[in-house]
């Protein structure tokens, strides 16, 4: 940041810590270096090696949406770039200080009310996934939003990266759970989208902000359909030969309207990963199926899955499995510090491109000096299409850094993925590290972004560079 | 049966050695010696904040399980000079174990940090909170200035029961009603007067040393007392006694409990329950994750008869009070009583007779909240015997 740069964030700094006591706003190197990083790869490389390119000059943590507003109106009066920060389990980079300035960490505000009458939770956006679902759970429902992140992220973490979770199939993504928001936008003022059941009022300006990752405005509450605890939850797993009999089985049972809340379908290879203490299903097409509900709609799933599936029944058992591990990240803690560079790509295709799909990125990545395996499993399911979530995992040749070579895999994947006709990102959002290819996804679209963008926050202060705007 | 690495195995076999070799070195390296802990952990994307009372209150990164251990890795790294403003997120922990239950590794963040603490106790970098404490230890034995047993309780028996700092300095009730409730299982319980902290409180500042010489003391009384039989008030004496002394080279022959412990195996007989009051109860942390107690506080309860409100965070999900681990209340008030209120707002929506089998809950509780009747489970069960 410029010298003159500094001068303004200090004085921005100063305003608000007429306001802010000292617990709750901070300067401190401890913070500073904390807030520099999220989840992104690159980031915790950084790390790692003691490099700390992006650090704000200060944290901030509002308890309310008049303390968010004020925050806000500083940052724009000051033209001090403001980067909203959640549960920091975002693996893009979306929250990197990329260019100075102040962090405003939303997990102060937490509080939660349940309507049971119109079935909606009312969550602020700092509120822990965990300990939101799990208290819906205690008083008999269940929002279904249950991403591998769950117990680091935010509610307003989930609407920012327009996440989805491991039972979207039946209960969908974030943007069809939320029914209202309240947000604060640029220069500092509060907009409240009540929810409704639905509206029809021109352009819903409500999902201008879903996925928009803090470069529009910063949510401070929203309103979330739930559902009542399932009355019942039916387990089943099969073994299929290839993975287009699995893909195929599941676009049947799809397209005759049955919703299982949980499928996974793992290739060969993640197959012998994830059930290599299943022998009847090591070196096959392992599929797990979760179907949940009312009890009678979930027997009519279940029969409809039965019918439809083409491949061998294996029991409760592999799904009872994928419950156990599901959450299970010890991979990066044991091998990402050892110099093993790993990740995942979630991306998303119609079935007509499906099959070309995996095909193309598995491809397009194995060749690639320094790969040691590439693997997918589809993970998420709808009427149209597929989601596919691939991993990969390498180790630098020489003469080439770690950063470089992880630039060349996601590069030769993303173009594979766009020249296969499927989207670039299914629910971890863009970031810093997908920013390039956005052009090649929303064509004009992009500049159209960049104009509305431009509209709200002139000044360009909200999270300035991530999504490319 | 296909073994755990065979998928790699197979995958790399069409691979020539030269380019797959560096990769599995790398990945041999991480699943054999691996990174350390404290890397490992900040490596995590803080997979147990959820269960984290300081990180679901506090709300900040820096104070997150993670967190911290990446702030303890800037320190190793000298990223971070090794100070008192800079070790304050370490202190920020309150010991309750709460982490263990969801790592992967099985680690605890308080353990992690420990080796850092120690560091900065070594070169004389505490904070005059700490030094406070570490003389009232180190002079009176105890956590307050010197304490002067009250009452008229037996010196000689079968059970020692040790009442702990916290009972002995503020709540003579408490004891006399344990003394009364491990007579009525029949036993004959003593006290020695000369009662000295566990040590647990340099333990968690990082005072090692002084750790040390408080537990030569404390188990030699405890040797000299000639009991087989040791009962605590407090769950986190029981678990220094059970846990850290024999770590440190301290045995002590006889069996240890914490009164739910002791009362698990035991018949009780508990008279019909006239009690009309609905309470809740709230399991302390050192009960349940630092002595694997994860049901007995529960299932004791559901045997009294009493109409109890189960809260939502019980069992090994249990939340502090605010006050564990020593350092949180002595560095940041306010954030323990953030905690305790964070406690209290989930027990009171169910009940203000709150029922606990630790001194320091029931006395961080009551310290919070003018309203709650706190009740040690010792006075409950001594009620219905």
């Amino acid at each position: 940041m410029k010298k003159k740069d500094e001068g303004k964030v200090d004085k921005v700094i100063d305003k608000l810590s007429e306001s802010f006591e000292d617990n709750r706003l901070s300067t401190k190197k401890t913070d500073l270096l904390s807030y520099s990083h999220d989840y992104w790869p690159i980031s915790l490389h950084w790390m790692l090696e003691d490099k700390f390119p992006s650090i704000p000059n200060a944290v901030v943590w509002p308890e309310d949406k008049e303390e968010v507003k004020e925050v806000v109106r500083w940052c724009y009066k000051g033209r001090v770039p403001l980067y909203p920060y959640g549960g920091g389990s975002g693996v893009l980079g979306a929250t990197v200080p990329e260019k100075g300035g102040i962090i405003i960490d939303l997990k102060r505000m937490r509080s939660l009310q349940v309507d049971d009458q119109d079935l909606l939770v009312e969550a602020d956006s700092g509120l822990n996934g965990y300990y939101l679902e799990d208290s819906l759970n205690e008083e008999g429902y269940t929002m279904g939003n249950i991403p591998q992140s769950l117990y680091p992220s935010t509610v307003g973490g989930w609407v920012g990266t327009k996440a989805t979770g491991q039972f979207s199939t039946k209960y969908g993504g974030i943007e069809e759970m939320l029914k209202g928001i309240e947000v604060v936008v640029p220069p500092g003022k509060i907009l409240n989208f009540k929810p409704h059941p639905r509206t029809s009022t021109g352009p819903d300006l409500r999902k201008l902000f879903v996925g928009a990752e803090g470069t529009m405005g910063i949510m401070t509450k929203g309103w979330f359909k739930i559902w009542p605890y399932p009355e019942r939850r039916i387990k089943l797993s099969y073994a299929s030969e290839r993975l287009e009999d699995a893909v195929e089985s599941v676009r049947k049972v799809m397209r005759r309207g049955a919703e299982p809340a949980v499928v996974r379908i793992y290739d060969e290879m993640e197959t012998k990963r994830h059930f290599y203490d299943h022998e009847d299903i090591y070196g096959k097409i392992a599929t797990v199926i979760i179907i949940e509900g009312d009890e009678k709609i979930a027997e009519v799933e279940r029969e409809i899955v039965e019918e439809e599936f083409i491949g061998e029944y294996k029991g409760e058992g592999p799904v009872d499995h994928w419950l156990e591990t599901r959450f299970n990240v010890k991979e990066a803690s044991e091998f990402v510090p050892m110099g093993v560079v790993f990740d995942t790509i979630e991306v998303a295709v119609n079935w007509s491109n499906a099959e070309e799909l995996y095909e193309r990125v598995i491809e397009s990545i194995k060749p690639i000096k320094g790969v040691l395996f590439a693997s997918a499993h589809a993970s998420h399911f709808y009427p149209q299409g597929i989601c596919f979530y691939f991993t990969f995992a390498g180790t630098p040749p020489r003469k080439k850094d770690a950063e470089s070579f992880y630039q060349q895999v996601w590069s030769e994947a993303m173009k594979a993925v766009i020249g296969s006709g499927g989207t670039i990102s299914h629910h971890h959002g863009v970031g810093r590290q997908r920013k390039d290819w956005l052009e090649d996804e929303l064509g004009g679209g992009l500049k159209m972004l960049k104009d509305i963008k431009e509209k709200i926050d002139k000044r360009d202060i909200m999270n300035p560079g991530n999504l490319g705007l | 049966m296909p073994g755990r690495w065979d998928w790699l195995k197979e995958e790399l076999s069409g691979i020539s050695m030269l380019t797959k070799l560096p990769t599995m070195t790398k990945f041999l390296k991480g699943k054999i010696s691996g990174p350390d802990d404290m890397t490992k952990c900040s490596m995590c994307p803080n997979m147990c904040r959820h269960a984290c009372p300081i990180s679901i209150v506090d709300g900040k990164e820096t104070t997150s399980p993670a967190g911290k251990s990446r702030v303890g890795m800037m320190i190793e790294n000298e990223v971070l000079s090794l100070d008192r403003e800079n070790l304050l997120p370490i202190h920020m922990c309150l010991s309750c174990g709460c982490c263990e239950i969801w790592c992967p590794f099985d680690f605890s963040v308080s353990d992690i940090l420990r080796p850092v603490k120690t560091r900065a106790v070594e070169h004389n970098i505490v904070y005059e909170e700490f030094v406070e404490l570490f003389d009232d230890l180190r002079e009176n034995g105890t956590i307050y200035e010197e304490i002067e047993d009250q009452g008229d309780l037996p010196d000689d028996g079968d059970v020692l029961y040790l009442r702990g700092c916290e009972y002995r300095e503020g709540d003579s009730e408490v004891i006399d009603r344990t003394m009364s409730v491990l007579k009525k299982v029949g036993t004959d319980p003593f006290v020695i007067y000369d009662e000295k902290c566990c040590g647990i409180p340099a333990y968690n500042t990082g005072n090692i040393g002084l750790f040390e010489d408080l537990i030569e003391d404390m188990a030699e009384k405890i040797r000299g007392s000639g009991a087989d039989r040791v009962v605590t008030s407090c769950p986190s004496c029981a678990y220094a006694y059970k846990e850290l002394y024999p770590e440190f080279d301290q045995n002590i022959d006889a069996e240890i409990s914490h009164i739910v412990e002791f009362l698990e195996g035991k018949k009780l007989k508990f008279a019909p329950n006239k009690n009309t009051d609905r309470f809740t109860f709230h399991e302390p942390c050192k009960l349940v994750n630092g002595l694997g107690k994860k049901e007995s506080m529960q299932d004791l309860l559901d045997r009294t008869g009493l109409e109890l409100e189960k809260p939502r965070r019980n069992g090994d999900e249990t939340f502090c009070c605010g006050s564990g681990g020593t350092t949180v209340s002595r560095l940041n008030e306010e954030l323990s009583s953030e905690v305790a209120r964070e406690r209290l707002s989930e027990l009171k929506s169910l009940s203000d007779e709150i029922i606990t089998s630790c001194p320091t809950c029931k006395r961080t509780f009551e310290d919070n909240d003018e309203e709650v009747k706190v009740h040690d489970i010792a006075e409950i069960v001594d009620g219905l015997l």
